[in-house]
Formats: structure tokens, sequence, C-alpha cells
């Protein structure tokens, strides 16, 4: 059981869908059973988390098949801190995502939930190359088809604009990924594309740099970095809500995750030599983005841009090599998705309720729904960083980090404490404050919604409350692999 | 018992809030009111029972809660200390507290929102409270941020009134504009004890080891956090536009909490600004400043609540020069007795305005005096106190801070000093004169006021009357009790009796004549303010300085932020990704040309295919030799 | 007799079938033309057969016709059916997949 634990947290939701597909299941159990397959995986990642060994700094429930024998390509997977984090992450997200969309009756939005549940875990669990890389394209596809036939305004624009701008990095990625094998197969006569193997290879400067590139290019765009970023607010404003939860929630984090997993693993030393360009293109970003939001009246890219700058201070925290930025940095991943995904159920329920979500024409939701004003200043002040939330912590664990570099890195970075606050604050005067402008009576929370949120506020309560029973849990992980990136960066000098 | 004082606050405005959420159209008035004022009766209770242990043994009390975060160096508990200055601060923040609570509670009894209104107020209150007994930084800086939510969320109680949200805004900005300031100096701390532990004990064992160039730089980081806070210029703006929201919380707000953190932050950090008196006297320099600035804004303002909101700043002022000047005990003893008189001001003028049906401009106030009786005599009191005539406890508390800015000859900062202690002097009993003595325009019809509104002034005006007598020096045949109580690191400037006797009878002819020249101006005939002149436009427009930050801060964000949305973003980003599906798609109208459909073109193509092929095979390669 | 001019007709043929196929437009035309380059095939494949002395390039050219045969049947059946739909026997008529009409 335990040896395919991780096959079947991945192929779970894809096989219900399938089955259900191939007997052309009605609505209801079409419902039944996407919750049940995400209820199922929720299972098995507690499950999983049981047996979990918290000693343990290396990799678990290692699964390794020959896929392709003759290219080397091996179907492995295998789960450490880092992975458990973001898997735990998706599988307690999917069924409130599944309760959000409770009444939703196009079918097909929901076959795509459940392939996009297998995309994201299976990138997370992967440890071959070629299969990370077939993930990562699997999860994709779900949003395209989500955005473009679900989604709002300009959708199949901005569908094809995700697409193919995402596509153009994870070709770069595909390219270094094969030119890799090939570097380990000439120096080893055999073909391989697991992780462990690759990391072995010790590359030639000139070489590395580009092959880095073609990764960093892929996780930029996906983070994404500034610059790299025209897909995100379209994407975000006309995607439906549980699709843009996955991608800021989920699916952006995987930049990180894919950068400090793949990147670091493969490149440590050669990263070094972006490392600048990754700080400066992330503190322009976290400030870039911040004040773009200011000014924006949907609310969904107003998050979009928010999401970009949080994410911005992830990558930030990654690329400061020291144990509190590092730590921040995974907080940070955990916090802010919870803390985005609340937002923008937020904003979904928001649009159910007044068909809009363009700042000027709401108002005033704090005389009629109390709940509803609490449920959504709490959320977008925990995004703002409100002590007592889990985003305090990651934030002020990413700031010492910072200082701890150097004092102008530190400046900059505290400047989170005042970014975010700019714009959420004037949205909410705006949006839950003042007089209501829009004549359709604003219904407060019902049972169901209460239900699904109240999880997301507990969490980040309890992560802002006593982050100890957290952060231990990873410190030993960090702390090893900080030491490898300093032995090597230091032999390298 | 030290736990509960912080968790019981936060317990129950947690409680509070689920009652008030789970039915918010539903009164319950006898329900919110036991536990909101209940818990900080309680807590009141508690801790005058651990300012008697810390009093008896003179011991500091620890305790521990749990560990909030242990990464890498970083071992933060969540644990507590009750040292005589965390415990002075206390006592008089829940007892004011108290009696604030239960004037809120007369205060407030018709409001739809009563129970959201206590559940926020015991939020206030806990957060306060975990500022205060924190013991190291970090735990410290979650208070002090909790204090900024609490008070956003309190100004910004009459939520229906978008200018509300603006203040409550503008209010929780400029905190994090401090707090921006404050984070560095903690994280610039960290990092340079990092391994030696980091509750305030470790720091204070270990401050040596810092250069004094680092220590100053931290010093001034921190008091950022302190300008903010305390509303010190230049990030003050936020103070006056605070008083949006109920009065309640105003006296709280300025009274007893909130805006004292700065100070005893200060005091609490003790230790670190003794090795670096030159950031000490910025700091008296920035207090003395404010103190002037306020005074004299406040003079020519005509809402009630303004002009004392104004003359917090002020007192504010005060206490920067002492704590600046290393006058730590000097500087809370003068934020001990402004609590008492300034929560009176505040209570009294609550009352006065929720007795006029909500009228705040004093111009159209007057003769209340009889009307108002115990109104008038107990804010007339406070109004003694906050002007510093003896034997009120403003004298005291004042008189040491100026005696020391005298005695470590900052001349400067003492006749700073002085010239507000009598403008205070003046503006407070305009106010007085204005409200209480002065001929009424128009007849009001007074609303009656209940008992737990009005019981309270009486207890703080006895507090007002006496608090001063902990603090009296020896030149008035005191020995400094709260001093020798608190026993932080003080300088002490040796200074005889006879310049002392000097000094303070100077601050009472100055506060005389202040007195003097407000009955004469505003006792029989009051006339508001106009913008006759220039100087009285720039001072009533409160030196247009709400204007200079929307020139200088506010617009060019917006505008930044339309240029990044109109310009960058479409002309730059988004024209790069155009311009290639442009150049693409012009590319794919040429090629579409060959594909026209008609086979006998295909065949063609075919053709010309091979025979190039055939052409390459034969003359290129030689295949047919 | 001389194979080269078995086989110089065998290309005078298919060139002849070839420039069929691509300049005319009669869809029986293009046709007859189709099946004039098979038969040019057909015939290289006979001579060389029968100068090689192997027998499989007959056999394979006796296919051929059989194949030929089979495909006039479809061919024509499939003429026939596009000008009851269209009235018409244009090839350049029938461009359903062309971008620019």
């Amino acid at each position: 059981m335990m040896a395919n634990i991780l096959t079947t947290i991945i192929f779970l939701p894809l096989s219900v869908a399938l089955f259900l597909g191939l007997f052309r299941a009605d609505l209801k159990l079409l419902r039944i059973g996407a919750i049940l397959s995400s209820l199922g995986t929720l299972g098995l990642t507690l499950l999983l988390l049981s047996h979990f060994n918290p000693e343990a700094t290396q990799m678990q429930f290692v699964v390794n098949h020959a896929w392709i024998q003759n290219a080397g390509m091996h179907y492995k997977l295998g789960i450490d801190y880092l992975s458990l984090v973001i898997l735990l992450l998706i599988t307690f997200l999917m069924p409130l995502l599944y309760l959000y969309m409770l009444k939703e009756s196009r079918k097909g939005y929901w076959y795509n939930m459940m392939l996009l549940q297998t995309g994201v875990t299976g990138a997370v669990l992967s440890l071959d190359l070629i299969l990370f890389y077939l993930f990562w394209e699997t999860m994709l596809l779900p949003i395209f088809v989500m955005i473009g036939k679900y989604g709002s305004s300009m959708r199949q624009y901005n569908s094809m604009k995700i697409l193919l701008i995402t596509v153009l990095g994870s070709m770069s990625m595909l390219f270094s990924i094969l030119y890799i094998g090939y570097i380990y197969f000439e120096t080893h006569a055999v073909w391989s594309f697991a992780l462990s193997d690759l990391s072995s290879i010790t590359f030639q400067a000139r070489t590395s740099i580009w092959l880095a590139a073609g990764f960093l290019l892929a996780f930029a765009i996906k983070i994404p970095l500034v610059g790299f970023h025209t897909w995100m607010a379209p994407a975000y404003g006309s995607a439906p809500t549980p699709a843009v939860v996955i991608m800021s929630a989920i699916m952006a984090k995987l930049g990180i995750y894919g950068l400090w997993r793949f990147g670091f693993g493969l490149f440590s030393e050669t990263l070094k030599f972006y490392e600048p360009t990754i700080i400066v293109l992330a503190l322009i970003g976290l400030l870039y983005y911040a004040i773009r939001a200011i000014t924006e009246t949907n609310l969904r890219r107003m998050f979009a841009y928010s999401s970009g700058s949080h994410l911005s201070l992830i990558a930030l925290g990654l690329f400061l090599s020291n144990i509190y930025a590092w730590g921040g940095s995974l907080y940070f991943i955990i916090t802010h998705a919870i803390a985005s995904a609340g937002v923008f159920m937020m904003i979904g329920l928001t649009y159910y309720r007044f068909k809009t979500i363009q700042i000027d024409e709401l108002g005033g939701i704090a005389s009629s729904a109390p709940i509803f004003t609490f449920f959504f200043a709490f959320f977008a002040l925990s995004i703002a960083g409100l002590p007592g939330t889990g985003g305090f912590v990651a934030e002020l664990l990413i700031i010492i980090g910072a200082f701890k570099e150097s004092f102008i890195i530190g400046l900059f970075t505290a400047t989170t404490m005042l970014s975010a606050m700019v714009y959420i604050f004037w949205m909410l005067q705006r949006t839950l404050f003042g007089v209501q402008k829009n004549i359709c009576e604003f219904k407060d929370l019902n049972k169901k919604e209460i239900l699904m949120l109240s999880p997301l506020v507990i969490l980040l309560l309890v992560t802002g409350i006593a982050p100890s029973l957290f952060i231990p849990l990873f410190e030993p992980q960090l702390s090893i692999s900080l030491n490898e990136i300093l032995t090597l960066t230091q032999g390298a000098n | 018992m030290l736990n509960l004082i912080v968790i019981l606050p936060f317990f129950s405005a947690l409680l509070l809030a689920l009652i008030y959420l789970s039915n918010p159209k539903q009164k319950r008035y006898q329900l919110y009111t036991t536990i909101g004022v209940g818990t900080i009766l309680t807590i009141t209770l508690f801790s005058l029972f651990i300012l008697l242990e810390v009093v008896q043994n003179g011991k500091t009390l620890h305790t521990t809660l749990f560990t909030w975060l242990s990464l890498g160096e970083l071992q933060i508990e969540l644990a507590f200390r009750a040292d005589k200055l965390s415990v002075v601060m206390i006592s008089f923040i829940t007892f004011i507290g108290s009696l604030i609570h239960i004037y809120a509670a007369g205060y407030m009894k018709d409001d739809t929102g009563y129970g959201k209104f206590f559940s926020y107020f015991n939020l206030f209150m806990g957060s306060m409270l975990l500022l205060v007994l924190a013991n190291n930084p970090i735990i410290m800086f979650i208070g002090w941020e909790l204090v900024g939510v609490s008070s956003y969320l309190l100004i910004g109680f009459y939520h229906k009134e978008s200018a509300n949200i603006t203040a409550a805004n503008k209010a929780f900005i400029l905190n994090r504009v401090g707090d921006f300031g404050f984070i560095m100096g903690i994280a610039l701390l960290f990092i340079s004890l990092e391994g030696s532990g980091f509750s305030f004990e470790d720091i204070e064992a270990n401050i040596f080891s810092i250069d004094s160039e680092k220590l100053s730089l931290i010093g001034i980081l921190l008091f950022v956090g302190a300008m903010g806070k305390s509303a010190q210029i230049p990030l003050y703006v936020w103070l006056p536009d605070a008083m949006a929201g109920p009065t309640p919380v105003s006296a709280l707000i300025h009274a007893a909490t909130m805006v004292t953190a700065g100070v005893y932050m200060v005091s609490r950090y003790s230790f670190l600004y003794e090795q670096i008196p030159d950031v000490g006297v910025f700091i008296a320099y920035i207090g003395a400043f404010s103190a002037l600035f306020a005074a004299i804004i406040a003079s020519y303002q005509s809402d009630i609540k303004k002009i004392l909101a104004y003359s917090t700043m002020s007192q504010l002022g005060y206490m920067f020069i002492a704590v600046g000047l290393g006058a730590y005990s000097s500087g809370i003893f003068h934020v001990f007795t402004h609590a008492f008189f300034k929560a009176l001001l505040f209570m009294g003028a609550g009352a006065v305005i929720v007795a006029l049906h909500h009228e705040q401009n004093i111009f159209k106030m007057g003769t209340l005096k009889t009307k108002l009786k115990l109104i008038y005599i107990t804010m007339f009191i406070a109004t003694l106190a906050i002007s510093g005539i003896p034997p009120f406890a403003g004298f005291f508390s004042k008189d040491a801070i100026l005696v020391t800015a005298f005695a470590s000859e900052h001349y400067t900062l003492w006749a700073m000093g002085s010239l507000t202690a009598g403008l205070t002097a003046f503006y407070m009993f305009r106010l007085i004169f204005t409200v209480f003595h002065a001929q009424a325009k128009k007849e009001h019809s007074l609303q009656s006021l209940p008992k737990s509104m009005t019981y309270p002034l009486v207890v703080l005006a006895f507090g007002s009357s006496v608090a001063g007598f902990l603090g009296v020096n020896s030149a008035y045949g005191g020995d400094m009790l709260i001093n020798s109580f608190l026993s932080l690191p003080d300088r002490v400037h040796p200074i005889s009796h006879t310049t002392e006797y000097i000094l303070g009878s100077l601050n009472v002819l100055l506060a005389l004549g202040g007195m003097g020249l407000a009955y004469k101006l505003f006792a029989k005939n009051p006339k508001e303010p106009q913008e006759s002149t220039i100087y009285k436009k720039i001072v009533i427009n409160k030196f247009y300085i709400d204007e200079i930050y929307t020139v200088l801060i506010i617009k060019p964000l917006l505008l930044l932020s339309h240029f990044i949305a109109d310009v960058l973003e479409k002309r730059v980003f988004d024209a790069l990704i155009d311009t290639t599906v442009w150049l693409y798609l012009g590319a794919s109208k040429q090629f579409i040309k060959l594909q026209n459909a008609k086979v006998r073109y295909y065949a063609l193509y075919i053709l010309s295919g091979l025979s190039f092929i055939s052409l390459y095979l034969i003359f290129k390669l030689g295949v047919i030799s | 007799m001389s194979p080269d001019l078995f086989f110089l007709l065998a290309s005078l043929l298919f060139s002849l079938g070839l420039v069929g196929v691509v300049s005319r437009r009669n869809l029986f035309v293009v046709y007859m033309s189709i099946e004039l380059m098979l038969s040019s095939i057909n015939l290289i494949l006979a001579t060389l057969s029968k100068l090689l002395g192997d027998g499989s390039g007959s056999v394979m050219a006796l296919l051929l016709i059989a194949v030929i045969a089979a495909e006039a049947a479809l061919f024509l059946a499939i003429i026939v059916h596009l000008y009851r739909e269209n009235r018409t026997v244009d090839s350049d008529t029938f461009n359903d997949l062309s971008e620019v009409k």
C-alpha cells in the first residue's frame, strides 16, 4: 500500500475522471466522484503524513520504474518536506474548491479540475526531469481550457496568451533537460534523466549558464518575475475562480518549487551567476506590482498583481541563501497560498452576488453583510501581513534574512511592510465600506460558504500564532541543503 | 496570572466577535457588556495583584507560554515579563482602560454594532498589553502591529462615512511607515547580536558588542516606529483625523494606550539609548518641535476633539523631550499623569458632545457651566492638571521634564517646552471658557447622560488631582517615588533647589498668563478663528501639511501607478509580445498564398521540389557520373 | 532494339502526364494524365524486367494494371459524384481548404 501511495495520490483524480467520462456519468455522479477523489487524495496524504519520517532528510516513498528504458526515462517519484508541504496544500485546497463550485453545472469544468489536480500533484512529486516536464505541461492544459471556455471577458485571447508564453518557457526548459541528458550520456554512456543522476554532473561554466537559463525562463514565467508577467493579469482576470485559486495558490508556487528543486538541485553554482539579476528583479517586482495594483480597478487583476508582488518576495528569499530567508520563503509559500485562495474565493463570491468585481461599482458591503466583511477583510489583511496570521511570520523572516545579506537589500525588502498596505486598504475602503452603490441586495455568507472559508481562516491563524508548530519540521532539511549550497559555492570560489 | 492578563482580552475579543457574527442584528446589551467590560475589570484586578507583588518583592516576574518561533539562531518565545516599568504601565492601562470601558458601555448603548465595538475594544487592550508585557522585541512588535490594526478598526468604526475610513487608513498606513523603520531596527539589532539570544535581558547584556555607529542607526530606526505610533513630526497627521472614531476610542487611543507606546518603547530600550546620547538629543528635538507645533495648531482649532488631539500630540512631545534627554522615569511619569487628565478630558468632551446631540464645534456651544455641572467641574480639574497648575498632576510631571531640559543645558529645548506650557494653558482654557462660560449662540436642548458616563469622570478627576504626588521631587519635599521605583538608567543632572523654584514658578506664571489671555478673549463672547491674515490662514489649515503630503507622496504614487499601467505594461511589456505576434502573422499571410487549395499547384510544388532534389543528386553529388 | 528508346518513350509519357496534371483543370483530363504517368512507370518496369531478366518487374507491372483498373473505377465514380454535386469538373473550384478565397 505505502509503496504505491504516491502514484495513487497523483492518478486518483485522473482515473476517476477517465472512469466517469467513459461511462458518461451524469452531473450528480460526476460531482460526487470529484469530491470523493479529492477527499480520497486528502485522506491518502494524511496517511502518508502519518508514515512520514520526520527525521530523514532524504527523499521518502521513492518509486522508481523504468519507463522508456532506451532513453533512460524513469517513472521516479519521491517526497521530502518541501514537496510534502505543497502536496498538503493541494489536497487541502481541492475539497474546498469543489465545495466552492458545488453548483457548477458544466461538466467539463469538473473534469478539468480533476485533470489539473493530477497535473500539479505529479509535477510536485516527480524526480525525473522528463516526467516533471510531462506533468508541468499537463497542468497547463486544463488551465488553458478553463480560461478559454469558462472564463470571462476576452477569455480566448487570454487563454491563448497564457498558453503561448508558458509554452515558450517550458520549451526552453525541455531543451535544457534534453541537453543535460545528452551530457550525461556522453560521460556515462547511458541515458538518464533522473535528478539524482544528473545532479552529479559538473558542467562547463559556459554550458551551464545557458542550460540554467532554460530552466530559469520557465520558472520566471511561471512565478512570474517582473518582465515575464504579461500573461499574469489577463489570465487571472478572465479565469474562473477555481482556476485562479490554483494558479495563484499552487502553480505560481510550483515555479518557486521548481527553482528550488531543479534550479538549485542542478545548478547551485551557476545560479550564483544569476543571483544579482534575480534579486534585483525580485526587488523591482515587489514594488512594481504593488504600485501597479494601487490603481487597478478590477479586484481579480488587483490581487493578481498582489500575488506577483509577494511571489517576487518569495523568490527573493530563495536567493538570499540564509536560513531565515529560506525559512521565510518556504513559510510564505504555505501562508500565501492559503490567504490568496481565500481572497480569490471571496472575489468569486462577490461576483456571484453582484455580477461585477469592478471596485468602483462596489461599496457598502459592510452594512449589509457583516460576516462576508469579516472574511474578506481578514483574508485581505492577511495578504498584507497582519500580525497573528502566517504571512506576518514569513515576511518577518524574509526581512531578517535580507538584513543578514546586506542593509540595502534589507531596506528594499522591508518596503513590503508598506507596499501591500496602500492598495489593500484603499480597496477595502471602496469595496466594503461607504455607501452601497449596487442596487441589488447583498446576501451574507450562507452556511456552506462559511464552512468552506473557515478552515482557511483557522489555518492562517494557527500558522500565525504558533509558527513553531511548522517551521522546526523543515528546518533540518533546509539547513542541510543550505550547507550543501554554501560549501559548493565556496568551493567554486 | 501574567499570562491571563494578555490572553483574556484576546479571548474575549474572539468570543464577542463570534457571538456578534452569529447574529449581527440581535441586541444583546447585557451579554456584551458582561463579557466586554467584565474581562477588563478582571484583568485590572490581576494587574493590581501583580503590581503589589512586584512592589513587595522588587523582582521581575517571568512567564512563558510557548516557543513562538525557532529557526536558526532566532529563538522567539511567547513570553511575558513584568518588571517595574511594565507593571506601572499595565496597572494604569488596565485601570484607565476599565474606566473607559464602563464609559463606553453608556456611550455606545444604542449603537447597532455594540458587540462588534467591544470585540475591537478588547482586541485593542489585548494588543496593548502584549506590547507592554512582551519580553522580546519580536513579540513586542506583534503587539505594536496589532495595536495599529485594532486602532484601524476602531477609528473606522462608523464605516458608512467614507471619510472615517480614510482617517482609519491614514492612521494605519502612517503607523506602518513607522513600523517600516521599527522592523528594520529590530532586524538589524537581531543580525548584530545573532547567536546571543534575543530577549530584552540578552540584548541588554550584549549591547556593548555593537559598535556605536550601527547602534545609532538602530536607535534612529526604532524611533521612526515611535514617531508613527506616538504621532510625532513628521508622522503625526493621522492623529487629528483619528477623531473620526467614537469618543471612547479617542480616549483610549490618546490617553492610556497606543500613543504612549512610543514613549514606553524608548524607555524599554533605555539601555540602548543610553549608549547613543546624540540620538537622544535628536529625539528630544523632534519632541520639542512636535510639542510647540501642535500647541500652535491647537490654539486655532474649533473642533473640540481636534483640540484635544493636538494637545495629546503636544504632551507626547514633552514625553519625548524627557526620554530623549535620558530622563526616562520623568517621561513615564508624564505618561502616567497624562493618562488620567487626558482620558478625563476626552470623556468629558464626549459627554458634552452626546449631551448636545453630536455637536463638536466649541463655538456653537456655551453656557454649559450650570447645565452640565459635574462635567464642568471634572473637566476644569483636568484642564488645571494639563496646564501645570500645582498641585494637580500635570505640574509635577511637566516640571520634572522642563527642569531636566534646563539642567542638562539644553536651553532651546527648555524654552520651547516652557513656551508650549503657556500655549497649553491658553488653548485648554480657551476650550473650557468657550464651552462652559461663554454666552451660547442658541438654546440647546440637552440629552440626559447615563450614570456610566459620568461616574468614571469623578474617579479620573480624583486621579488627576493626586496622581502627581507619586513623583514629587525633593525640591518640593517629595522623594520621587516613581523614579526610584522604576529604577531606569536615568541621567541625573544635579540642580539647586532655588533654580527649581524659579523654573517652577515661571511655568506657573506662564500657565496663568495663558489662562488669563484665554479668559479675556473667550470667556464672554468668543469668536471663531477667521482666516484673516496669512499667519492665521496657515495655522488654521494646519500648516498645509496634509496638502503637502498629498502633493509629495500620494500624487506621485498614483501617477507612477498609472504610468506603469498605461505606459510600461502596455507600451513595453505587452508591446514586446504584440510585436512578435505581428511579425508572425505577417509572415503567415505571405505563406498562406502558397496554400490556395488548388491541387495542380500542389503538384507543381512537388514537381519543382523533386526537380531540385534530382538536380542536386545529379550535379552536386554525382549520382550519375 | 535498344532499351534507350523505351526509356525515352517512358520519360516522354511521364512528362506529358505531369504537364497535364499541373496545367489542365478538367478533372477527366487530370485523371487521364495521371494514368499516363502510371503507364510510363509500368513501361519502365516491364522494360527493366526484360533487360535484367528478372520476372519480378513484369509481375509488378501486371499487378499495377490491376490496381489501375480498380483505381479507375473509384476515380471515375468520385468525379461523377463531384459533377453531380457541383455541376462542374473544373478542379480549381474544389478549394474548400483554401485560406484565401
